[in-house]
């Protein structure tokens, strides 16, 4: 079973992306869950995977029904996902786990934290634990985000 | 100038600590050199041809005698005596070591400075007037606006990992010194009758492959929204631009293809369905950044006669390498980095550590870098201007050629530059012998040459007035000529005259577009950026290639 960062600690995963064999429920893609969110709206604890390119505000009218959003960074340099997160916390309005997933490393977390990621599903090559220090690589920041933390206008 | 505070300061001390650790994980092996890549990138930090280039940040072009001393430190003790400013007032050293990299940046941070988004794809230096604060023509100080932009483009969570660069210009005069309209954004302050200030704002201007101007997409965007602004912009460009390939990633192609006015609606529309969520510019804040900007505390001098007995190198000096000042008694002084067979823009440590106390005993510890690669001093009593010119000349900086065909704006090129097609600095070495008589440089007027060895166009040769393009035909360096470029007010983008020239010919091809020029402009008056829009590029072209 796979490992990922959740809630700043390592633990193992419990679902299961698309087309992966294996115990644990299925991340849908954004078309798959529009087409079964459509048909059977009270299907609670979903999931769901965006792709750089899927728009994050057609989850809106199913966010109850949603679990767990995915953010997809297929290559190194993606940055759409960062825009995502921040779209999906604050106009969409999620609470539930927000995860990035794919060509990440600890270089990234504490960006992706502040855009409002709460779960890593980082490149298979990297040290969780050891990464888990990285998302107090900066303590202060100029900028309002998802985290709250302190925007330079507040000084 | 702005002095950081504790936040500031630990931000710069912990990203130092920060790209060490990638540095280590790097050599270890436990980064590879794709995802060392942008690592080390948005750290100044290029693999060029010889050695790491290493680029270092002087926001909006204003530095302190200490940092400049800092500057000439890292010259002497990490890379071979010399530093190379650029065209986005950022300074370039070209033969650092990897492993002591994180060693100079602890360094820069000693004196409040970083190479923090020099380059990578994210939001760079942001640049501005090199006569910021000192302009008659200005309606407000840019500098605060600026470091304000700087702050908030820092580390900023959402924008680190862009399409491709992102560079933001800021002028607030009535002449644009800072080459706005080639920016991804371009500001133009402006203050309104009532004495509002506003932003105007240019977006998709650029130079590289597929140069363009910016377009205008709002004008009166009120202090309070600015941030929030450049963020719905950003936010659009972030989701938008494209990254399927390097050559059409930048801003201005996104522009291009949606059109100024869609994608002005697609920012507004982002901009209003964002305002419960986007920063707002306090009052406060801008005003704590405005005072670490105030005039400096000028002597009550009366203007006086400088030139009354001087002698003639002097009177050169005096009138192409200072300019007017706003404040009585005083004027803004140019140091040449444009001696003729030095790199343009090169400066060595004893040069550095020379102007820096120029600085501290006559301008207020502060100096300036321009666009054009040059320094200024900015608030030099007129009485002590002889001194001033005396030790300038001794450190060889007093060339008397500011704004002349041998100011040249010139890249790295070739000679260090993994990216270069051709050479740049001894084209330039060419032409600084073919035009070796100043008297004829004068007579000449202002005329812009600007030089780049590839297409990226980090010599901004698109809107020299005269630009010079190095290209490769197959092994072999040429130079395609352009005629007609401005980055200023009335910015516009060169006409190429015809096939490219050798380089044994790249001066002779010169001389006769001069010719051209003398013989054919309507008066002294008639500047050769008028000449060429009077006759257009036929006359020039016959020449040339006659």
């Amino acid at each position: 079973m796979r490992s990922i960062i959740r809630d700043r600690a390592v633990v193992a995963d419990a679902w299961r992306y698309a087309g992966e064999a294996g115990e644990g429920p299925e991340v849908l893609s954004l078309d798959a869950f529009l087409a079964s969110a459509a048909g059977a709206s009270s299907a609670a604890g979903t999931a769901v995977i965006l792709q750089p390119t899927d728009e994050p505000e057609k989850l809106i009218p199913y966010l109850a029904q949603l679990a767990l959003v995915v953010i997809d960074f297929p290559k190194v340099g993606e940055g759409r996902g960062f825009s995502q997160a921040q779209l999906l916390r604050q106009r969409c309005g999620y609470r539930g786990e927000l995860r990035a997933r794919g060509a990440l490393k600890r270089d990234q977390l504490f960006f992706l934290a502040r855009c409002g990621f709460d779960s890593f599903d980082l490149d298979p090559t990297e040290d969780l634990a050891a990464s888990l220090a990285a998302f107090s690589t900066f303590t202060a920041a100029y900028q309002r985000a998802v985290d709250g933390a302190l925007p330079l206008q507040s000084r | 100038m702005y002095q950081y505070d504790s936040i500031d300061r630990t931000l710069v001390n912990e990203r130092v600590a920060q790209f060490r650790d990638q540095t280590q994980r790097f050599l270890r092996g436990e980064l590879s050199e794709d995802e060392f890549r942008p690592l080390r990138l948005r750290n100044g930090l290029y693999i060029q041809k010889h050695a790491p280039m290493l680029r270092v940040a002087i926001p909006y072009g204003l530095l302190s005698s200490k940092q400049l001393r800092m500057l000439a430190h890292i010259a002497r003790t990490y890379d071979r005596d010399f530093g190379h400013f650029t065209t986005r007032q950022n300074i370039q050293y070209n033969w650092p070591k990897l492993e002591q990299v994180p060693d100079i940046l602890a360094d820069l941070a000693s004196v409040e400075m970083h190479a923090i988004q020099t380059s990578g794809n994210c939001i760079r230096n942001t640049t501005s007037d090199h006569l910021a604060g000192v302009a008659a023509d200005e309606v407000c100080d840019p500098r605060p606006w600026c470091e304000l932009i700087r702050q908030w483009s820092t580390f900023h969570p959402e924008f680190t990992y862009l399409p491709r660069k992102f560079k933001i210009a800021v002028s607030a005069a009535a002449r644009d010194r800072a080459a706005v309209a080639v920016h991804d954004i371009g500001l133009h302050i402006e203050r309104s009758a009532s004495g509002e200030i506003s932003f105007r704002v240019l977006v998709g201007g650029g130079l590289g492959r597929q140069p363009i101007l910016g377009r205008e997409i709002r004008s009166g965007v009120q202090p309070a929204d600015l941030l929030a602004y450049l963020e719905a912009i950003l936010r659009v460009y972030n989701r938008y631009g494209r990254r399927d390939n390097i050559h059409k990633a930048r801003i201005k192609i996104l522009v291009k293809a949606l059109g100024a006015t869609e994608f002005a609606r697609q920012v507004d529309a982002e901009y209003e369905a964002n305002r419960a969520f986007a920063p707002r510019v306090e009052a406060a804040e801008i005003a704590r950044l405005q005072a670490f900007f105030r005039t400096q505390p000028y002597a009550a001098l009366k203007d006086i006669d400088v030139l009354a007995g001087a002698d003639a190198p002097f009177a050169a000096w005096y009138r192409h390498n200072t300019v007017a000042h706003r404040q009585s008694g005083y004027r803004a002084v140019f140091v040449s980095l444009k001696k003729p067979g030095v790199a343009p823009g090169d400066m060595t440590s004893a040069q550095m550590e020379g102007v820096a106390a120029l600085a501290e005993r006559f301008s207020f510890g502060e100096v300036r870098v321009t666009h054009d690669q040059n320094l200024v001093l900015a608030d030099v009593p007129q009485h002590e201007l002889r001194t001033v010119h005396a030790e300038l000349s001794a450190l060889g900086l007093a060339t008397p050629n500011i704004g002349t065909i041998n100011d040249m704006i010139c890249c790295p090129g070739l000679d260090f530059c993994g990216l270069a097609n051709a050479t740049s600095i001894p084209v330039a070495a060419q032409i600084n012998e073919r035009f070796d008589d100043l008297d004829y440089l004068y007579d000449l007027g202002q005329i812009q040459i600007k030089m780049s060895g590839c297409m990226n166009a980090c010599g901004h040769h698109h809107v020299g007035h005269i630009g010079i393009l190095g290209v490769d035909k197959h092994g072999e360096e040429w130079y395609q000529i352009t005629l007609g470029g401005s980055a200023t007010n009335d910015a516009s983008l060169g006409e190429v005259i015809g096939p490219s020239v050798a380089k044994a010919n790249v001066a002779n091809t010169i001389a006769r577009i001069l010719d051209v020029y003398v013989e054919q402009r309507q008066s002294a008056e008639e500047s050769f950026l008028q000449t060429v829009r009077r006759l257009g590029i036929e006359p020039f072209k016959e020449r040339v290639y006659a």
